[in-house]
């Protein structure tokens, strides 16, 4: 039991449940709930990618959709792109931060986020009912490969960032998009800001050359050889560039949480405003929010709700402590290249390298596990906890935005049933490593005795 | 062609031994064709399938679903893009292919495609290979293998060089070359369009007048190549004074031929041309036909002392029984003409190329060599019937006749003498039986066939 939808997309294991008959019913779907739009396509470069490519852009003509074939493309690229060709929405396909043999479809709405949950729940409805909208010859749809998507996106993002200050910088960057979709735009990317670029793991493959999540483990090539090379900074990135973990200067990996903290701290310098997050992010982001006197607002985990509050509070800054933000003023997705640029710009207009901008953060110690359960256990272990709490003593809070997460002055754990995983995340986040130990273990413990 | 709005019965999906047919966005969907590619692939097993497809609009959407399907269980598709049927079929063993997937509904019309599977031998899988493929369908338990397993799309960028390549050695291309004979070419919007113009011209120096020769898949004539949808390559004929017109079905198997005059030969007649090339120029042997098929080619093999096998109807039932006899050449009655050393499936070049060899050998026109054989002439009728009166139908007619003129591999086959037989069958699209004979003159087949409806409509009577 591999597959999970969602009302954003599909994900499941290659050869197991992502069967390219259900990817097709799914596509068709969506191309049923856009009444046969158009419909930008793209994906990565894993093994299964150009057979989903082949199996989606099948179903979405026999629903009459005007395909346009974004061929290899990072998610963010395609979301960007979305409202520029008056699409009706988007399909790309991609592993994402997932292990090999795992591949997934995400829906991009009409707006070029992450479909919305009504929108969403209709096209599950629709594939459930196999209701599709099915094109005779005369009407059938089409595909149609487009270019020049990448310059326009580069040149919008050219106008968020300060391009001219990093150019003048003369920087000399790491990027590692993991043979994903990043690969053939990070020159590009390097010639717009002016960096000096080197690329690791930069021909684009199917084969994973390291864990796929960028986080301290996954960075460590790169942390290896980092001062070697004279790189000023590094960037890990996901298969899709949607999540981002950085090296320093020295080479020391940071957690996957501070880039969404880095971040803030400097976008709120420049232009302060509502920054949104989930629940499970770390505190160092509340710290930064108040230290420059602007208001945090907490969603459930997942893009679609960070989107969701960003609209709804009119926010300007929105991230997740997985290692990803967006500035919805330019683009409604996580966005690596929008955070690989304001992390140099912090850089550069600091005039501090990555080590010391880091060092300015208040830190904590941040502890992630995970406990394998099935899905109904998962869900049903959360409902459980909440009935044990006492056996966590004093606490200072509790927080049900999505699991449970309980409140200390001095740190927070965070236990939740994944929405893509059979598996329940436990963070853990204290101001000493002991503290955060001794908790998550309490928790696993407690996870562990009621699954 | 029906409305979109009432689903009608005819635009069901076929699943049968010629493959799975049906009106796309109706019966024949994406995922159904995506789930026939799966069942192949486990069926033939890992290794490389070509897959190609007519100029049908649907036809890319289908491929990439095929493609997809076979991908997913580990098999690694060649695409052939559009590409003539026959050419497929030849491509499967020259590539050492684990099979082949044609996507085409050949001569049905333009809103319907098909699946039609073709084993390793280049030979569309026979009937007992398609109930085994079909229940690997229906178990819909296909071995999916995982990522690293799955194999990238190969692309055959030259499909037909092979082809052309045999049917170039197979004549005397230089022959037709010297008398540079004026051709007319009605392509049908089909695969032609994209082949035949260059064939014709490049490779056999015929001086063309192509129509209908855009591989758009808008058939701007009915797709099925018959003497009546034959009227603007007639005109084409007169007007231009040509030696010869050929037309293709939109799949590039069968072929028809128009006379010096302008006038369509029918599909037998040009099936009895190529027959009666291959045997005075190239090789003598047995020639395998199909049931129906009129007896000018039984004339013609005659002339030669060679022996003619009926057969099933069914390009794979002509070829399995070519290869079991040894035959030379055959075909069937519907313009498919089959030549053993090119390869035994229908092909309209390889006709079109032993016809123009035949011109350019005898110096002689079309109509000149059809005028040194005798006449003939089929007249068809059909008689309604409730569909399981057909056996009581068939049982009793064959009793009536002496055994050694009867043939029961499809239907009933009377031989009736000299020019002559009936051949009586249940339809498989319509509550009729089918009752075609020949005879020198269309008054004589006509009162064959009036005298059959009329035992036909006694023995329903007696069967009420």
């Amino acid at each position: 039991m591999t597959l999970r939808l969602a009302s954003f997309g599909m994900r499941g294991y290659v050869g197991d449940s992502l069967n390219p008959r259900d990817v097709m019913d799914y596509a068709a779907a969506f191309g049923t709930f856009t009444d046969g739009g158009r419909i930008l396509l793209a994906r990565d470069t894993r093994y299964s990618s150009p057979m989903l490519h082949a199996a989606v852009a099948s179903s979405l003509i026999s629903c009459g959709c005007e395909v346009l074939d974004m061929g290899i493309c990072p998610t963010p690229m395609l979301q960007f792109s979305v409202q520029p060709y008056g699409a009706s929405g988007g399909v790309s396909i991609t592993g994402g931060h997932h292990g090999m043999g795992w591949n997934s479809l995400s829906l991009i709405g009409a707006d070029g986020a992450f479909l919305e949950p009504v929108g969403g729940e209709t096209v599950l409805d629709i594939f459930h009912a196999g209701d599709f909208l099915r094109k005779r010859s005369d009407n059938i749809g089409s595909v149609t490969e487009i270019s020049g998507f990448d310059e326009r996106y580069f040149e919008t993002l050219a106008t968020h960032i300060d391009a001219k200050a990093i150019k003048n910088a003369n920087l000399t960057v790491m990027i590692d998009p993991l043979g994903g979709a990043g690969c053939p735009y990070i020159t590009t990317f390097a010639r717009q800001l002016g960096f000096n670029l080197i690329g690791v793991n930069d021909q684009p493959s199917g084969y994973l050359p390291r864990e796929a999540e960028p986080r301290p483990r996954s960075a460590l090539q790169m942390a290896s050889f980092i001062r070697h090379v004279k790189g000023q900074v590094g960037f890990v990135l996901s298969s899709d560039m949607g999540r981002m973990s950085m090296v320093s200067e020295s080479g020391e990996p940071t957690s996957e949480e501070y880039t969404f903290a880095i971040i803030a701290d400097y976008v709120l310098s420049r232009s302060p405003g509502v920054v949104v997050t989930n629940s499970c992010t770390t505190r160092t982001i509340d710290d930064v929010v108040r230290r420059h006197n602007s208001r945090l607002v907490k969603t459930p985990v997942g893009q679609a709700y960070i989107v969701s509050a960003l609209e709804d509070e009119l926010g300007v800054l929105g991230g997740e402590g997985s290692g990803s933000a967006m500035l919805p003023a330019f683009n409604r997705g996580f966005d690596g290249f929008l955070m690989m640029g304001l992390v140099l710009e912090a850089m550069v207009v600091g005039g501090k390298p990555l080590s010391e901008l880091l060092n300015a953060l208040p830190r904590y110690h941040i502890i992630k596990r995970s406990v394998a359960c099935g899905s109904r256990q998962g869900y049903g272990a959360i409902e459980h906890l909440k009935e044990r709490l006492y056996e966590f003593g004093d606490v200072d809070g509790f927080d049900m935005t999505d699991g449970l997460r309980i409140n200390w002055n001095d740190g927070w754990v965070h236990a939740r049933a994944s929405h893509t995983e059979q598996i329940v995340r436990v963070i853990s986040e204290s101001e000493s490593r002991e503290l955060a130990e001794k908790r998550v273990e309490m928790m696993l413990r407690l996870i562990g005795s009621v699954i | 062609m029906s409305n979109g709005e009432s689903i009608n019965i005819k635009e069901t999906l076929k699943v049968a031994v010629s493959g799975v047919r049906g009106v796309v966005g109706v019966s024949f969907t994406p995922q159904l064709a995506a789930s026939f590619a799966q069942a192949f692939g486990t069926f033939v097993g890992v290794g490389p399938v070509v897959i190609g497809r007519d100029t049908r609009p649907t036809g890319l959407m289908i491929e990439q679903a095929v493609v997809a399907g076979l991908q997913s269980v580990g098999c690694t598709p060649i695409l052939a893009g559009i590409a003539p049927t026959p050419t497929l079929l030849m491509l499967v063993p020259s590539l050492g292919a684990r099979g082949g997937i044609a996507i085409t509904a050949s001569h049905n019309p333009g809103d319907w495609n098909a699946l039609k599977f073709i084993g390793a031998n280049g030979l569309f899988i026979s009937e007992s290979r398609a109930q085994e493929l079909f229940d690997v369908y229906h178990q819909q338990d296909f071995p999916l293998v995982e990522e690293t397993l799955i194999k990238k799309v190969r692309f055959e960028k030259y499909p037909t060089e092979n082809h052309f390549k045999r049917i170039l050695s197979y004549i005397n291309p230089q022959a037709v070359k010297r008398r540079k004979l004026k051709v007319a070419i009605d392509c049908g919007n089909g695969v032609g369009a994209l082949y035949s113009p260059i064939f014709l011209d490049a490779m056999l120096g015929c001086d063309i007048y192509p129509i209908f020769d855009t591989p758009s898949g808008r058939f701007e004539r009915e797709p099925e190549p018959l003497p009546q949808h034959l009227g603007r390559l007639s005109q084409v004929v007169q007007e231009n004074r040509c030696d010869i017109g050929f037309a293709q079905d939109p799949d590039g198997d069968r072929l028809a031929v128009v006379d010096d005059k302008g006038r369509p030969i029918g599909e037998d007649l040009t099936l009895a041309l190529a027959v009666w090339q291959v045997l005075d120029k190239h090789e003598r042997g047995t020639v395998c036909i199909n049931v129906p098929t009129s007896k000018a080619v039984d004339v013609v093999a005659a002339r030669y002392g060679c022996q003619v096998v009926r057969t099933r109807i069914g390009e794979i039932n002509v070829a399995e029984a070519m290869l079991k006899n040894d035959a030379v050449v055959g075909g069937e009655n519907i313009g498919g003409i089959m030549i053993s050393k090119i390869h035994p499936c229908r092909d309209s070049f390889s006709g079109m190329a032993v016809i123009l060899e035949m011109l350019a050998m005898r110096d002689q026109s079309v109509s000149e060599i059809i005028g040194s054989l005798p006449s003939f002439s089929i007249y068809r009728g059909k008689v309604a019937i409730r569909p399981e009166l057909a056996p009581i139908i068939i049982r009793h007619i064959r009793h009536t006749h002496e055994p050694a003129k009867i043939n029961m591999l499809d239907g009933l086959f009377v031989d009736l003498g000299k020019h002559s037989w009936v051949h009586i069958r249940r339809s498989n699209t319509e509550s009729v039986m089918r009752i075609t004979a020949e005879a020198e003159s269309r008054e004589s087949a006509k009162a064959i066939v009036d005298s059959y409806t009329k035992l036909t409509a006694e023995i329903i009577e007696n069967n009420r």
